[in-house]
This record gives structure tokens, C-alpha cells and sequence, in this order.
């Protein structure tokens, strides 16, 4: 096969695939430089590495966490919680969508409180999930839950609504009930609003319990930023936020590898 | 010949907010086994209304729809052929036989025979994003033939498809509803198609709906739609109905 491609074919394959290179090439790069940068700053105190820490700072510092293991320790306590408010902020929302799809009542009548949900910055809500659950984990997974919820509710409610009306008819006629049409037709049609909906959502959770470890904590990657802060280390303020960089990155291309995985089993 | 439904007196009016829409009034017609009716009539009267009461998606505001047949199993086919893009051509045929426990080998084996017969057996784990439009309507069909329905209601089925496709289409479901021998009513807005797939055409007034006028199409029963477009009674019908519609 590759051999019968016209000579203007190849020339065109090569072009792409140079171009491919020189984008991932650029890329790499511009990280490099920037980094060089930072440092070389750094290093000839342009800009004062105590304020700004500096990449080999940033090394040090995680290489020492390493090793007397405070790093997997205040890593894992954060990512714990997160993947806690992500798995069931993206679950409930989504059971609460399909109640109020099935329900047009309750559908309409709590329009206006979903709206209004929406909008408030959850944020606002800290003092309050601080008195009624307390402080710690719990507390922190909620925020995280509060603020991917409504979102996740909006989102899959509007996919179910978009459904062609003309599918659920056919279904119909063919004699399928309720439940059918849903399992059939809705939940698969509305499979891409899910799919994005988990990547807001890896997103949304990290920044709900990094809130919520402002708020209170005692472990935790955000409760060394807000802890470095304070006591103006800033290299373990970068150091936290470089690992955070690091997991959301990853989390995100679990999700891509799940959506590439299940649109080939498709 | 044996009469399988019988429309009396149908009455429906659409309510919202705003206003009352009586969209059809005091219908009331027979259809026999093996007709194939096609139902002309100006835009909004209600054509898509009087389907969707026959195959009871909808319930008369008055008035009675009988089936003198214990199978009231109805195939509907849409404008778009509705085929679901995330399941092959053979789960979107054989989609309608998971509802109702009807996944017999029976069912199955007929649905199989239909794709064979009907040249699509090459593509049945091809997926509908790789057929053209007319391969599409074709599989749409055979989904809802699968169901072993009655009686077949097609709502302008191939007005969504290029000219020279729809010409070829009309001549495959044509051929394949009379093989089959099902009983079919067709809402089009070309008249050419009504004359040359139909045993009568039934014209339509204005909103409210009833029914103007019944023309028999009498065509020699050999002749494919193709063969109609060029026989001499053609365009006599087209003048009639024409003239009626305006
Ligand atoms: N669900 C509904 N609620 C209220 N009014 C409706 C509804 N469906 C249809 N109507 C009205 O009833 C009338 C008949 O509609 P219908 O769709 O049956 O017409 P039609 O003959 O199929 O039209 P077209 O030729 O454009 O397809 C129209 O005036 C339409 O506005
Ligand atoms: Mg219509």
C-alpha cells in the first residue's frame, strides 16, 4: 500500500510529519529556555530566588521531600481527596440529571435553584461546610463535590434534553419503555457530553480541594502552598504547585485514554 | 380485499398557551391490505399528525382508529433515516427486536434474510457514517420491516436525499414493500412520487385536515416506479392532483 503513493503524496507525508517534529520540538524547547532563564536569573540575583525560587530550588527541595517522605505522604493525602470528589461529584451529578430528565416537574420547578447554584461561587460556601461537617478530609471533599456538582447536573441534563425527539419516537414505536429508551438511546447519544464532563471535572476537583485545603488542613499539597506562604518558603510553595502540574496533567490523560479506548470500542 | 384499519370520525386538536390548533377534523377513511396510499396535502395540515395518531403516539381528541388485524405492529419511518451512528448496520436492523423479549432465532434469522435480499449483508458491521444517504434509508427500512410490522407509515422518507438517489430508492422500497407484501401509507409533497409509488393517493384540504379527494392510480401492476414516470397516464394524474392541491 504505502508504496503506491504519488510522489506529491510522499512529499506531502514528509511535510506533515516535519512540521509534527518541529511543533513537538518547539514545545520542548520553549520549557527548556524558560527554565534556563529562571535560573540563570536566579542564579546572577536579577530576580531575588528567595521570592522567586529557582528550578534547581525546586529540585532540591523536592529531593529532600523524597526523601524523608513527606512529599508522597502530602501528595497522596491530596490526591485522595480529590479523586474522592471527583468520582462522586461526577456520579451524583449525573443521578441527579437523569432524575430531573425523567421527572419534568421537579425539572421545572428546580430550574431557577440550579441556575442560581450555578452562579454562586462555591467558595462563599467554606465557613458554613466548615461548621456543619467540621474541619479536615470530609470538609475538603465536600467543597471539591460542591464545586464540580451543578456543573456536572447542568451539563448532562442539556445532553439529554438534546436528544433527537425523533430517535425517542422510533423507540417508541418499536414498543421500548422508559427505561429502554434511556439505556439505548439517550445514555449512549449523550456519551461525548459525559466524556467532557469528566475532563471539567479533573479539572474542577483539583481546584475544589486545593480550596478547601486553604481553608483547613493540615496535610496536603495546598496546605503546603498555603503553609510556604506564610512562613516564606517559597520553594516548597513551587515545589507543591510543580506536582500539582504534574497529577492534573496526568489525571486529564487518564480520561483522554478512556474516551480514545471506549470510541474504539465503539 | 380484506380491510385492515378503519379511521371514523377522527378528531385532534393540539392545545398549547397561546392557542388551539385543530389539526385534523372528522377524518374518516378504510385502508385495505396490501394498499399503498400516499397522502398529498398543503404544508401544516396535519399529515405528520394523522401518522403519528395511526401508530399511536398520540391519542384522538375524539373518534376511532381500528385494527381488524391482532398484529397493530406499525414500522415508522422518518425524513432522516435515524440510524443510530454508535452501532453497526446490523445492531441498528436489529435494534427494534431487543424490546418485547422478540430476539427469537426466528426474528433474527428474518432480519438476517431481509439484509441478504436487500444487497447490505456486506455491510453489516460497517458502521452508518460509511454508507451514502440511500444505503442508509435502505437499512432504515429493513430495521423497521424486521419488526414484522402490519403496516408501514412513511413520513416523506426520501425528501432528504439528492434527486437521482431518491429516484433509485423509491424504485428499492417500492419493490421491497410489495415483495414483502405489506400494506403502506406514504405523506409526500412530491407529487411525482405519490403517482408513481401508490395504489391511491388521498389529497388532503387545508388545515383542519379532511379527506378532498381519493384518486385510484390504475397502473399496470408489472410497472416499477421508474417505468411509471414514463407511462401515458402519468401526467394526466399529476394534472389531477395538481389542480386539486391548489
Ligand atoms: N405538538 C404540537 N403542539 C401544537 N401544535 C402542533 C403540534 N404538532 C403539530 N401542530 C400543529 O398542527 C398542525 C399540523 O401539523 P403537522 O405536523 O401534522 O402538519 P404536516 O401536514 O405534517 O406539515 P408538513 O407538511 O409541514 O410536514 C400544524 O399547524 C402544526 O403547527
Ligand atoms: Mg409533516
Amino acid at each position: 500500500m504505502k508504496n503506491n503513493y504519488s510522489k506529491e503524496h510522499k512529499k506531502y507525508l514528509l511535510k506533515t510529519r516535519a512540521r509534527v517534529f518541529t511543533i513537538h520540538f518547539s514545545r520542548i524547547l520553549l520549557f527548556v529556555l524558560l527554565l534556563l532563564l529562571w535560573e540563570l536569573c536566579a542564579r546572577f540575583n536579577i530576580i531575588d530566588p528567595f521570592i522567586t525560587s529557582s528550578p534547581s530550588r525546586i529540585v532540591k527541595q523536592l529531593g529532600m521531600m523524597i526523601n524523608d517522605g513527606s512529599l508522597w505522604h502530602h501528595t497522596w493525602v491530596t490526591l485522595y481527596e480529590t479523586i474522592l470528589a471527583f468520582s462522586i461529584s461526577t456520579l451524583l451529578g449525573t443521578l441527579i440529571a437523569i432524575l430531573l430528565y425523567s421527572i419534568p416537574f421537579v425539572r421545572k420547578v428546580l430550574e431557577p435553584y440550579l441556575v442560581i447554584l450555578n452562579s454562586l461561587p462555591k467558595i462563599a460556601l467554606g465557613p458554613l461546610i466548615i461548621v456543619w461537617i467540621g474541619t479536615g478530609t470530609k470538609a475538603i471533599v465536600v467543597m471539591g463535590i460542591l464545586i464540580c456538582i451543578v456543573i456536572t447536573t447542568i451539563s448532562m441534563l442539556n445532553g439529554y434534553l438534546s436528544v433527537e425527539k425523533e430517535k425517542i419516537l422510533l423507540l417508541k414505536t418499536m414498543g421500548a419503555n422508559k427505561l429502554q429508551i434511556f439505556f439505548r438511546l439517550i445514555f449512549p447519544a449523550t456519551f461525548s457530553d459525559m466524556i467532557s464532563v469528566l475532563k471539567i471535572n479533573v479539572g474542577m476537583s483539583w481546584v475544589g480541594v486545593i480550596m478547601g485545603e486553604y481553608l483547613t488542613s493540615r496535610a496536603g499539597l495546598g496546605y503546603l502552598i498555603v503553609y510556604g506562604g506564610q512562613v516564606f518558603k517559597l520553594d516548597l510553595v513551587m515545589s507543591a504547585i510543580v506536582v500539582l502540574c504534574l497529577l492534573a496533567a496526568v489525571m486529564y490523560f487518564l480520561v483522554s485514554l478512556l474516551e480514545m479506548y471506549v470510541n474504539r470500542k465503539r | 380485499m380484506e380491510n385492515l384499519l378503519t379511521l371514523k370520525n377522527i378528531q385532534l386538536t393540539y392545545h398549547s398557551p397561546k392557542s388551539e390548533t385543530k389539526a385534523i377534523e372528522n377524518l374518516s377513511f378504510d385502508i385495505n391490505k396490501e394498499d399503498f396510499i400516499s397522502i398529498v396535502g398543503p404544508s401544516g395540515c396535519g399529515k405528520t399528525t394523522l401518522l403519528s395518531l395511526i401508530a399511536g403516539l398520540i391519542k384522538p381528541t375524539s373518534g376511532e382508529i381500528v385494527f381488524h388485524s391482532n398484529n397493530s405492529q406499525v414500522g415508522y419511518m422518518f425524513q432522516r433515516d435515524n440510524l443510530f451512528e454508535w452501532l453497526n448496520i446490523w445492531k441498528n436492523v436489529s435494534l427494534g427486536l431487543t424490546f418485547h423479549k422478540r430476539k427469537t432465532e426466528e426474528n433474527i434469522a428474518y432480519a438476517k434474510e431481509l439484509i441478504e435480499k436487500y444487497g447490505l449483508k456486506d455491510f453489516v458491521s460497517h458502521f452508518p457514517s460509511e454508507l451514502s444517504g440511500g444505503m442508509r434509508q435502505r437499512v432504515a427500512l429493513i430495521r423497521t420491516l424486521s419488526l414484522r410490522p402490519e403496516i408501514l407509515l412513511l413520513d416523506e422518507p426520501f425528501s432528504a436525499l439528492d434527486y437521482q438517489t431518491r429516484l433509485s430508492v423509491q424504485n428499492d422500497v417500492f419493490s421491497i414493500i410489495k415483495h414483502e407484501k405489506k400494506t403502506a401509507i406514504l405523506v409526500t409533497h412530491d407529487i411525482g412520487e405519490a403517482i408513481v409509488m401508490s395504489s391511491k393517493v388521498f389529497i388532503l384540504s387545508k388545515r383542519p385536515a379532511m379527506v378532498k379527494k381519493i384518486i385510484n392510480l390504475d397502473f399496470d401492476q408489472s410497472l416499477t416506479p421508474f417505468q411509471r414516470r414514463k407511462d401515458e397516464k402519468y401526467q394526466p394524474y399529476f394534472d389531477e392532483i395538481w389542480e386539486e392541491l391548489q
